[in-house]
């Protein structure tokens, strides 16, 4: 938990591997997860890097793999998940990886082939018996027998040299789509020299893709060579398939039989194939999936191995990596234990570096929903202080001022509490729903703000909009009825009627904890709760951001910049509680001193506020408390005083340090320039001056200080710090229009559906049959708008206030995360 | 058709248009081929292309690379997208995919007719017949002896069909006919499209206008210099000019009249637009041909048409941007197979 409050150290390191243990230590880096390895060839393209060969090899596995996998999803079988556990091979396996996976993808592909071609072969016979049998058709043999009758006179007659112009017939069949197209391009080609005739067959199984499929069969009878030519070219052209037709229907139906025979021979070897691909397969389902595995690590293994670069004397590899602090023990025991084998051990040794670290947070399933908030507006800078631990308790209370209700923070609290108990079960784990999985990876987090809506809902004492009265009401109506001596005339000419806190006995102390359940029987109900609310945003804003700019003294703090302390947090502070912390202290001040008795004449905040910054008292308002007229004024000097002090103080500080560090290099140049000649002294000094950051700032940073930039930003951050003072006070006060704009939806919902269904039916039967769709509903309603649409909307502004208000008074998130080499697949 | 294209194309077509804007983001850049220039083996070559949009279209092919495959993947991958926009298309956008596919199916046509001419065999043609021209009946072409067989017969059905009004005769086709076929098939159809965009206004008309006009004219500049020494009568030579560019009606008569290159230098002088591409044009040994310089235009004009929304040039101009990196690719993988290095760089680079 101790990480949560600002990301861990992590530091630079060199990794020495001798080449023979290189492979063994990257892999087990990889198990670990522990490393961010830096690209040390980034200006080598990838095809001129050193292990390109070994990753070439990888990927013509993993394309064999495609292929074998694709064959199993093929016939229909799944591949199972591989256990876990499994090590990248080692480099000597890949051979027999590779020879193993290659005799299975040649023996598959050989029975597939055979299989094709023997469907084919199936299909092709098929085809040709039913083209044959087309003509045992009632409808052709009627236009055959007339075809024969009428050309038989027709042939006859002229007898000589048009003795071999006879009909002849292609036959064949064709796919659907194309068969009107084959027609039109007949007719129009041969000029109507031939009568075709077209017929669908039933579905047959296609060869290739396995799916069944309708074919035409045609039957052409032509007369003419020439003709004969151009039908087959056409027929070619459409990729038909063409059978010989014989003329004699004897001789056609042995034919026939003859196919038949040799189909069902054929599907039985057919058959025998197929048991022997099954086999095949089988071998395949078990095989496959741990050398998935392994492959796609080795070539995680060397793609990381791609980013290191080689020494001079080609004995060892050189990486470098990211890694934490903490972690450096177990990196080094790793390494040794991997290299032990090789004889030689591989070295681990930090080395200084200019660049800005990575961050590393570690979180676990609680905090990493809220640490999921903060990234979404940005990782943080190295080392910089994390909102994330202080969001887990701010996000959901601010969450929960604008969604309290008891019974709708009761149905969240309970989704999310089903969610968090069965996490640990596996269907609910790997859900691929993303609606789903979002809700599920913010589970803690509902949780949170289920519980807290609760606890708001009490204040604000609404369950679904009705007050519950868990303790006796502090007004009491009957005492107010005995003191004025309310008579029935008087009660029957008046609608309203109102309770005088001042008479004795009517208001006996507040209610013991949130709001007096009365007040929703009253017709001010909403006046009061709108002044209770809004005092409450502002107090609530002004103590959020007051938080977050003391959060940046802790900045300031760690990271050495002393100054800024004095010359930024102080005047941000005093600007900050001189001008809102003091109205939070009138609002909290007339609550306490301001009683009953006295509200006719009590002062307006409103009104003080205005004239403070105007200088200016209204006789008509009643000073708060003495003093008043020389605390303002003071305040208002003193926060405008800080603005300067603000807008100057940093860039000035800086622009004098910059001088002097100047001056007092030019002081020392001859000391220096023995050091610098002399290379290890110059790296020692490097890393002295890097050590300190404390200190003077490093030379590139010095020399980059341009006194403009610097006023710049600085004059950005205070118009940005003050404007946003005023806007962000008023901005928090969307907690109290959301929170209203909750209770009135809930409260119209009670009073439009339920109530009205309630009231509806006199008659016991009645009101019981009524209420069924009534409160569904309601339920429905409730869930759909009530919960998910306001959650979502109170959900969004909360997430606003935290990224906008609350943040921009520390945190820069210009940071980027540590991303580990690690085989484990990511979870969420 | 109404202007203001704004308020009513999106309706239709905005999904492809923001398609095809993402995939020209695809294309290949700068970067891309200096490094495909710095390969060594077409495997690295391959390698390098994976990293690009590319991805994984050669992973399938398990026999040695050659160029011709990475060819035919590329057009196969084209060929996708193209069918992929086609399919997705409304009214009149669908028209405008036809009228881009005519061109290829001219040129597959005649392709196909060559063949049979010199006795090879349909399946060895195919192949080398582009994918997105393909068509049911092109395969029947070789029966047909007379241009209006072959309209007749074949092509009557095809989107091919109105632009043989003009070369309906009965000769029988050799080679120079069937090369004068060609052209005038060219030209009426690079006049219909013309007019098809013409008719379509608004801005569709502003890009596609100029981009036909400069193929017109780069035709009749390409036509001019080929039939130099043939027997091609200069009458003839007019009538096979598209009518619809910027030399109409003048300098397409002056360019009938050419005899040689110089003249024809001569008559584009008289043009704003092709003057300066004539004088990039170098003498043989230095500067470039004149086939790159006009495609170097018609790239520049391609992307340009990238610069305005709303119009159908878009698709036409990613099409052939994307041929043109094709080339460019198979450029460099020929120079790479026959270890050729010296002209690797003259590929036309899109910009």
């Amino acid at each position: 938990m101790g990480s949560m409050f600002r990301s861990e150290e992590v530091v630079l390191v060199q990794l020495f591997l001798p080449t023979a243990a290189a492979y063994a230590c990257v892999s087990q880096l990889g198990e670990l997860g522990l490393v961010e390895f830096r690209d040390l060839n980034a200006s080598v393209s990838a095809f001129q890097r050193r292990f390109v060969v070994d990753v070439r090899r990888c990927e013509e596995l993993e394309k064999t793999f495609a292929f074998l996998q694709a064959e199993v999803r093929r016939a229909g079988l799944t591949l199972p998940l591989p256990e876990a556990g499994l090590p990248a091979p080692l480099p000597r396996d890949l051979l027999r990886i590779q020879e193993e996976t290659d005799r299975l993808a040649q023996e598959l592909r050989d029975v597939r082939g055979n299989q094709q071609a023997l469907r084919a072969q199936l299909h092709q016979l098929q085809l040709h018996s039913a083209v044959l049998g087309q003509g045992h058709g009632p409808p052709l043999a009627a236009s055959r027998t007339d075809g024969p009758l009428e050309s038989s006179p027709l042939l006859q007659s002229p007898g000589g040299p048009h003795q071999d112009l006879r009909v002849n017939f292609v036959a064949g069949a064709v796919e659907p789509h194309k068969a009107a197209a084959l027609e039109r391009l007949l007719w129009r080609a041969c000029r109507g020299f031939l009568i075709a005739s077209f017929r669908e067959m039933e579905p047959l199984e296609d060869p290739v893709t396995g799916e069944p499929a309708t074919w035409m069969t045609f039957l052409i009878s032509y007369w003419g060579e020439q003709i004969g030519q151009k039908i087959r070219k056409i027929t070619d052209c459409f990729h038909c398939h063409v059978f010989p037709f014989v003329e004699q229907e004897e001789a056609r139906r042995t034919a026939l039989q003859q196919l038949q025979q040799q189909s069902q021979e054929l599907q039985e070897v057919l058959g025998e194939t197929e048991r022997f691909l099954s086999q095949v397969l089988g071998r395949v389902q078990r095989l496959l999936p741990p050398w998935q595995v392994q492959i796609r690590k080795m070539k995680a293994v060397y793609l990381a191995l791609n980013q290191c670069s080689v020494s001079t004397t080609h004995k060892c590899l050189i990486a470098e990596a990211w890694c934490a602090t903490r972690d450096l023990p177990t990196l080094q025991q790793a390494l040794q234990g991997s290299s032990s084998e090789a004889g030689v051990s591989a070295v681990v040794h930090r080395i200084p570096c200019r660049d800005m670290p990575p961050t590393l947070i570690r979180t676990n399933r609680f905090t990493a929903s809220f640490q999921g908030i903060v990234d979404a507006y940005g990782v943080g800078r190295y080392q910089e202080v994390n909102p994330a631990p202080y969001t887990i308790i701010t996000f959901p209370f601010l969450f929960a001022v604008m969604f309290g209700d008891v019974g709708h923070g009761l149905l969240m609290f309970l989704f999310a509490l089903a969610m968090v108990l069965a996490e640990n079960r596996p269907a609910v784990k790997t859900a691929q729903n993303e609606i789903w999985r979002t809700f599920f990876g913010g589970r803690y987090l509902l949780l949170l703000m289920g519980l807290f809506s609760v606890y708001t809902g009490f204040i604000y004492n609404e369950c679904f909009s009705c007050a519950t009265a868990v303790f006796p009401s502090g007004w009491s109506v009957a005492a107010m009825a005995n003191q004025s001596g309310w008579s029935d005339a008087f009660l029957a000419q008046q609608p309203l009627l109102s309770l005088d806190p001042n008479v004795a006995g009517v208001f006996l102390g507040p209610y013991p904890f949130g709001i007096d359940p009365v007040w929703s029987l009253a017709v001010n109900h909403l006046s009061f709760l709108n002044s209770f609310k809004m005092k409450m945003s502002v107090i609530l804003g002004v103590t959020h951001m007051t938080f977050g700019v003391v959060l940046g003294v802790f900045n300031h703090m760690h990271f050495g910049q002393w100054h800024r302390l004095l010359l930024e947090t102080l005047p941000e502070l005093v600007f900050l509680l001189g001008l809102f912390g003091y109205l939070v202290f009138l609002v909290a001040y007339k609550w306490l001193r301001v009683t009953a008795a006295s509200a006719a004449s009590a002062p307006s905040i409103l009104i003080h506020f205005i004239n403070m910054f105007l200088f200016s008292s209204s006789p008509t308002n009643r000073p708060l408390f003495s003093g008043q007229e020389v605390v303002q004024p003071t305040l208002v000097v003193l926060a405008l005083a800080m603005v300067p002090v603000l807008l100057l103080g940093t860039p000035l500080f800086l622009h004098r340090e910059h001088r002097r560090c100047h001056s007092r290099r030019r002081q020392q140049p001859d000391e220096d320039t023995a050091g610098l000649l002399d290379p290890p002294d110059a790296s020692l000094a490097s890393q002295g001056s890097d050590e300190e950051k404390a200190g003077c700032p490093g030379d590139q940073e010095e020399a980059e200080f341009v006194l403009s930039e610097v006023f710049m930003h600085q004059a950005i951050h205070t118009i940005e710090f003050c404007l946003g003072c005023i806007s962000n006070t008023a901005s928090y006060l969307r907690l109290w229009a959301l929170s209203l704009a909750h209770a009135q939806l809930s409260q119209v919902l009670w009073a439009m559906v339920m109530r009205a269904g309630l009231s509806l039916g006199g008659e016991m039967g009645v009101a019981a049959v009524v209420l069924v769709p009534v409160f569904a509903a309601f339920a429905v309603m409730t869930v759909a708008i009530l919960l998910v649409m306001e959650g979502l909307s109170a959900f969004l502004h909360a997430l606003r206030l935290h990224w906008v208000e609350f943040q921009n008074k520390f945190y820069s998130g210009t940071g980027y995360k540590l991303s580990p080499f690690t085989f484990a697949v990511e979870d969420e | 058709m109404l202007e203001g294209a704004e308020l009513y194309f999106n309706a239709d077509h905005g999904y492809l248009e923001g398609l095809v804007r993402g995939c020209k983001a695809g294309l290949l850049t700068q970067q891309d081929y200096i490094n495909l220039v710095q390969c060594e083996t077409l495997e690295d070559l391959k390698i390098h292309l994976q990293t690009t949009d590319y991805g994984n279209f050669l992973a399938n092919q398990t026999n040695p690379l050659t160029v011709s495959i990475i060819d035919t993947e590329m057009r196969k991958k084209l060929c996708r997208e193209f069918e992929y926009f086609r399919n997705h298309s409304l009214e009149p956008l669908s028209t405008f995919f036809t009228y881009m596919t005519c061109s290829y199916m001219i040129d597959n046509v005649i392709l196909l007719m060559n063949g049979a001419l010199q006795k090879k065999s349909v399946k060895e043609i195919l192949v080398k017949c582009h994918p997105l021209g393909r068509f049911t009946e092109m395969e029947a072409v070789n029966i047909a002896e007379t241009p209006s067989d072959l309209f007749n017969a074949i092509l009557v059905e095809t989107p091919l069909a109105p632009f043989f009004q003009d070369c309906m005769s009965e000769n029988t086709l050799d080679e120079l006919n069937i090369e004068i076929l060609r052209n005038k098939l060219y030209k009426s159809y690079i006049e219909a499209f013309y007019k098809f965009c013409k008719n379509h206004g608004d801005v569709t008309a502003e890009i596609m206008c100029p981009i036909l006009e400069f193929e017109a004219d780069r035709r009749a500049f390409i036509i001019t210099l080929n039939s130099f020494g043939t027997e091609l009568s200069k009458e003839d030579r007019e009538t096979l000019y598209p009518t619809c560019g910027k030399l109409y009606p003048e300098g397409l008569r002056l360019l009938a009249q050419a005899e040689d290159f110089e003249q024809m230098k001569r008559v584009a002088d008289h043009y704003g637009v092709y003057k300066p591409l004539f004088e990039a044009v170098g003498d043989g040994s230095g500067g470039k041909a004149l086939e790159d310089v006009f495609y170097e235009r018609e790239v520049q004009m391609n992307v340009l048409a990238f610069n305005r929304q709303f119009h159908y040039g878009v698709f036409y101009a990613y099409t052939k941007l994307k041929e043109q990196e094709m080339r460019n690719v198979v450029w460099i993988a020929e120079c790479i197979s026959q270890r050729h290095r010296t002209k690797i760089n003259s590929y036309i680079p899109i910009l």
